[in-house]
């Protein structure tokens, strides 16, 4: 049998899909690139622009096919998907690399100990309702207790003992604590990771030191002298827009007398705090009397309120009801 | 700078999240933005560019008074709204007529420029030929050795790179690969292909000149060969093989344009932008990143292994063979040494057994 044909047709073949050049096609697999080092000949250059263009493209892309198509692939639905190797060529990236997030006291902590965690599905089987049901959020399984039509309530509680509101609390309490411990985090890891002039940690710092310097400066100025003959430390700067001001030597009578009496008057009158400023439109509506409600009903609720003493009382006429 | 803001819901949440710096990132993002006076052809190639670059493309329709190389300001400040990193900026004036600004950024900020002045295009839709799907990345095709050799260039191809096919991808399906972007020079002159090797070795990518401001690459930009960006779109023939054979037709646009102005990378910027994350465990552990131990590189460049040898036994060196010395001739000497081997055992076995009895 004669295969010098087929083996001719074969050689053939081969030749339509190889490129040879000069010098090799530098060939990028990973950024689909390929670039063709030969120099540019001059004459087919001027020849004809466009024919000596496509034929150089065309050499290009036929190698370059020649390495995407021998690459290894998978099947899927769009047809074979060659995986690419990573790209030779480096390119600048668009941002920084991300940075490492800081661990939180509890990921520290399970880390040493070698604990993995376990990750908790969002829905958890209802018995009751015969369906997945949210675990928390909308509707969540966390709040089963508050929603029942029926709750238990100890033997040994107190009359006014909500089921509801103890559960209620809890939740809450539950979510407050994780909020905390979320904020220690946060600001643990701003401590330990040098902060940026931009960031959270830094700025809170800052209003702290402007805070500090504003009590220094009210405590430089109270004294008599307007702290003129204070012990001053070394590099301490001259607080601007102080000055001391005296009343005039002399005075009328009348002006001393009446200056002397504001100062009595001040003496003797109770000093002014924000309770006493907004129970004064009170007492004036309840009449001058004598009696401090307010203060009596915490004194009778025994510090917890007017409502809670309510229900107490109701709850004591049904009993002598019965 | 942008005031950063806290995000208030979850959609936010997740639209800052998905600008926060990734390790693999996405595909760059470029801003055409025109000058104060774009010509018609500035602003038609500018068209036929973003048609190519789409969908990472977002298009400025307004004028914005932008000079790239005296004041960055506005740039960074359209990355940051827009998080995009790569910018056309379209100028024409009287003494750069029809030009157009490629710049990247790094962290939202200028990383390098380049200025090319449009001398002749053809549009899309004057080529009467079957388009490219948009979206389809495309292959690339450089063609000249001064892509190799010339700073100029290789800032041009790294920036082309970028801006058509920067994105990293993992897989890439074969009957998607549907068109061509080629890139050529015109004939290297004889000014360049002689002095080429000592310019490149000057300045490669800008990264050698240290002068804190990033420098302008070297000015002498009347010897470069023109630049020729054509698009094609690809036919694969049956061959017979596994390989098809390639047939292309021109799609367009078709893009001739000189190199003018240009900007070296920032070498405050340049080290951090390549940085490279560290390989995944999984590369690792197939080897790709694996330490391997007792292998080196030395000075000259060559890689130097140790091994390490077991002691050597030197009760079998193969000494000098004399008659005398010959273990096997005497049978009388081994058959002695046999029999006091076993009397020995035995004798052990007896003192044991006495042991026992006592």
């Amino acid at each position: 049998m004669d295969v010098s044909d087929i083996i001719a047709a074969h050689a053939a073949k081969q030749k339509a899909v190889t490129v040879e050049k000069e010098i090799p096609l530098d060939i990028d697999t990973g950024l689909l690139t390929v670039t063709d080092l030969n120099p540019i000949d001059e004459d087919s250059y001027k020849d004809n622009l466009e024919d000596y263009l496509i034929s150089t493209a065309r050499d290009g892309v036929q190698a370059l096919i020649g390495s995407l198509f021998s690459l290894p692939t998978t099947a899927s639905p769009d047809g074979p998907l060659a995986k690419l190797p990573p790209p030779v060529y480096q390119l600048p990236r668009a941002k920084p690399l991300p940075k490492p997030k800081p661990l939180t006291k509890w990921e520290k902590f399970a880390k040493a100990k070698g604990i993995s965690k376990t990750k908790k599905d969002k829905k958890v089987w209802d018995e009751e309702k015969q369906d997945w049901v949210d675990r928390w959020g909308w509707k969540g399984a966390n709040k089963d207790k508050e929603t029942q039509w029926l709750s238990e309530v100890p033997a040994n509680a107190d009359v006014d003992f909500d089921p509801r509101k103890a559960a209620r609390d809890a939740r809450k309490e539950k979510i407050a604590k994780n909020e905390r411990q979320k904020l220690q985090n946060l600001a643990h890891a701003q401590k330990s990771s040098g902060s940026t002039p931009s960031n959270p940690g830094l700025q809170a710092q800052a209003s702290r030191k402007r805070e500090i310097e504003k009590t220094l400066a009210t405590t430089r100025t109270s004294t008599a002298s307007l702290g003129k003959f204070d012990k001053k430390l070394e590099g301490e700067k001259k607080l601007k827009g102080v000055k001391r001001k005296f009343d005039p030597a002399e005075v009328s009578a009348n002006q001393e007398k009446s200056n002397n009496l504001a100062i009595l008057s001040k003496i003797d009158r109770e000093p002014v705090t924000k309770k006493s400023r907004k129970s004064v439109p009170e007492s004036s509506s309840t009449g001058n009397d004598v009696l401090n409600v307010r203060k009596a009903v915490r004194f009778a609720s025994k510090g917890r309120g007017g409502v809670a003493l309510a229900r107490e009382a109701r709850a004591l006429c049904v009993f002598i009801f019965v | 700078m942008l005031r950063t803001v806290k995000p208030k819901n979850a959609r936010s949440k997740r639209a800052l999240e998905a600008r926060e710096p990734k390790e693999v990132e996405d595909a760059k993002t470029a801003i055409f933005v025109k000058g104060t006076h774009t010509g018609e052809v500035v602003s038609g190639v500018m068209k036929e560019l973003m048609a190519l670059k789409r969908p990472n493309a977002i298009s400025f329709s307004k004028k914005n008074a932008i000079r790239p190389f005296e004041d960055t300001t506005s740039l960074e400040f359209f990355s940051q709204k827009n998080d995009a990193s790569l910018f056309v900026v379209g100028q024409s004036t009287k003494k750069r007529p029809n030009g157009m600004t490629f710049v990247r950024m790094f962290d939202y900020r200028v990383l390098d420029m380049c200025e090319v002045g449009v001398e002749s295009w053809k549009s899309m839709n004057e080529f009467k030929t079957p388009k490219s799907t948009p979206g389809h990345k495309p292959l690339l095709h450089f063609s000249s050795e001064l892509f190799d050799t010339h700073p100029r260039f290789q800032q041009l191809k790294s920036i082309l790179i970028d801006f058509f096919n920067g994105e990293v991808i993992e897989s890439i399906c074969l009957a998607g690969i549907e068109h061509v972007i080629s890139i050529s020079l015109g004939p290297t002159p004889s000014s360049l292909s002689t002095s080429t090797t000592n310019t490149a070795t000057t300045t490669t990518l800008g990264a050698t000149t240290s002068t804190p401001s990033a420098p302008l690459l070297d000015d002498s930009t009347k010897d470069l060969p023109k630049v020729h960006i054509r698009a094609y779109t690809i036919r694969l023939l049956s061959s017979g093989t596994r390989i098809p054979r390639v047939e292309l037709t021109p799609m367009g646009p078709s893009i001739d344009f000189s190199l003018r102005r240009a900007q070296a990378a920032n070498p405050e910027l340049l080290p951090q932008a390549m940085k490279r994350p560290k390989l995944k465990k999984q590369d690792v552990e197939k080897g790709l990143g694996k330490k391997k131990k007792n292998l080196e590189v030395d000075e000259m460049g060559d890689l130097r292994g140790r091994i390490h040898v077991e002691k050597q036994d030197l009760g079998r060196l193969q000494t000098r063979k004399m008659k005398g010395l010959k273990k096997g001739n005497n049978g009388f000497e081994e058959e002695d040494e046999d029999g006091d081997v076993s009397m020995d055992d035995d004798d052990e076995d007896d003192r044991r057994k006495r042991r026992r009895s006592e």
